[in-house]
């Protein structure tokens, strides 16, 4: 679905990814962990196109992505990034309708199928999106992100700053997502979340992928979770 | 001073806040969404003027000048959009107000070469012409009609602006370009589309403002200080900031001019000053 070969990026000069690589499966969920600072969010960036790719490649259904950031929303990769970015001078359905307008004729999720899925979101509908909750915030980003119809999920640490309570509802709400067949691509620092949620693991460490196996194979690797996850 | 005195300081002032509105509408939005301080925006004012009345006088209507001056100061603008202000967008603010700046000074003799440098006037039509009485003062009729016209764009910008998806669209984008980005808005021809309209008000503000003032070279230059003022107090890229700004100023160097006209000269940049220190963002800033 994803593939990522020699990815070189980062802001203006200073470079943060030096040849990263990994592929995310067609409907799995791929968890991109590592500590602060080895270029987990600028990956993401780079994949949806808000930073320009300096070298190496990546692809997504078989061709490149686009340099624009509105063409590889349309073609389906929906971004929800870690600062959530609701429209604040927006009310929650505009935000909803804003990113329906992106999805096709007959689309697979609509605001009514958004308010079913998260039902918080039911009595805010013409609240502004900045009288919102952080969890809240969370919700209308994920449901702001599925409105485009994507193929794949791109979610940058969806757990930061929430109660537990909350994270435990999104949680179950990816997991759903997830037997749905949605192709994921989550960087999380909370690694019970992400390893609940993940099929395949790729570790950061300084801009490239330093281990890469299934969420099974981290759990049981005591080695590369102290060297590329402890504190 | 009487009521009728209020009553028509009240009416001159509105007009005044009308056109203020109609050219700091496009110059706020234009600088909310594309980050670029158009100082030439005056300038397109003087020649919505000068082309109004050009216009004018070939179809012999004024209200074809009416259509007309907006839809030529917007090719004009489109045409310096592709030329300079999509390449100074990155460009730092210095030398877009150098660019724009300069931009004014070659409008300004284009003018002159094209109409020469006297002041033109432009009859307002037959309709329009002479007085309505009101009652207690009999006020312009032209006038009424510059109060009507800047009290329509108003309403019509509000409702797109804040009830259809093309104005969720702006306000998105002026909010966070790069989420707007990200769910596929394309930004870059909202944002030409934005600056169209914002020319056209221009333009048609000139159009208009000239059977009232008659165009002269120094009318670009002599409306956009207060222009900017209007912009910075209200905000910068708020549509409510600019309507607020626009009467707050129109109001001010009104009745300012009429009752305190040793003051009237200084007041509104008490007003600006006051308003940086206080409120840096404006009074009504677009991002909350």
């Amino acid at each position: 679905m994803l593939e990522l070969k020699g990815v070189v990026s980062g802001y203006g000069e200073t470079r943060v990814l030096h040849g990263t690589d990994f592929v995310v499966a067609a409907g799995s969920v791929h968890a991109l962990l590592g500590r602060n600072g080895v270029g987990k969010s600028t990956t993401l960036k780079t994949i949806i196109g808000h930073l320009p790719l300096q070298d190496g490649s990546i692809a997504f259904q078989g061709s490149s992505i686009d340099r624009s950031p509105q063409v590889n929303a349309r073609r389906g990769i929906a971004y929800v990034p870690e600062t959530r970015d609701i429209f604040g001078s927006l009310s929650v359905q505009e935000n909803l309708e804003l990113a329906g307008r992106l999805a096709g004729v007959n689309p697979e999720w609509t605001i009514a199928r958004v308010i079913d899925f998260f039902p918080n979101l039911k009595d805010r509908l013409s609240n502004g999106g900045q009288e919102l909750s952080g969890g809240e915030q969370q919700m209308l980003a994920i449901g702001r992100a599925l409105m485009t119809d994507p193929k794949v999920l791109v979610l940058d640490e969806p757990t930061e700053g929430l109660a537990p309570i909350i994270i435990q509802q999104i949680f179950a709400k990816l997991k759903e997502l997830k037997s749905g067949g949605m192709t994921v691509l989550l960087v999380e620092q909370n690694l019970s979340f992400a390893l609940g949620l993940a099929d395949d693991v790729s570790l950061m460490s300084r801009g490239q992928i330093a281990w890469r196996g299934t969420a099974t194979d981290l759990r049981n690797d005591d080695v590369a979770h102290e060297k590329y996850l402890g504190v | 001073m009487d009521a009728g005195f209020w009553i028509l300081q009240f009416l001159n002032a509105t007009q005044f806040s009308m056109l203020l509105f109609l050219l700091s509408i496009g110059l706020t939005v234009i600088f909310g969404l594309l980050h670029f301080v158009n100082l030439a925006h005056g300038a397109l004012y003087m020649l919505g003027a000068y082309i109004g009345i050009s216009a004018a006088a070939w179809t012999g209507s004024f209200w074809a000048a009416l259509v007309l001056a907006p839809i030529a100061v917007t090719l004009i603008g489109a045409v310096l959009y592709f030329t300079l202000i999509d390449r100074l967008r990155s460009a730092g603010p210095m030398n877009q107000v150098l660019v724009t700046f300069g931009l004014i000074f070659v409008f300004i003799d284009l003018v002159r070469i094209g109409w020469g440098d006297v002041a033109l006037g432009l009859n307002a039509p037959q309709v329009l012409s002479g007085a309505t009485d009101l009652g207690i003062v009999s006020y312009p009729t032209y006038r009424l009609f510059l109060i009507g016209l800047g009290a329509m764009v108003m309403a019509i910008l509000w409702i797109v602006l804040s009830k259809t998806q093309i104005g969720a669209m702006i306000r998105a984008s002026v909010e966070n370009e790069a989420m707007a980005k990200a769910l596929g808005i394309n930004v870059g021809e909202l944002f030409f589309a934005v600056f169209c309209v914002g020319c056209a008000l221009a333009g048609l503000a000139g159009v208009a403002a000239a059977p009232v003032l008659s165009a002269t070279t120094g009318m670009g230059i002599s409306i956009l200080i207060p222009t900017l003022i209007v912009v910075v107090i209200g905000g910068l890229g708020s549509l409510e900031g600019a309507i607020v700004g626009s009467f707050i100023v129109g109001f001010i160097e009104t009745f300012s001019a009429a009752i305190l006209p040793g003051l009237a000269a200084i007041l509104t940049y008490v007003l600006l000053a006051a308003v940086l220190v206080l409120r840096p963002r404006g009074l009504l800033p677009a991002r909350a």
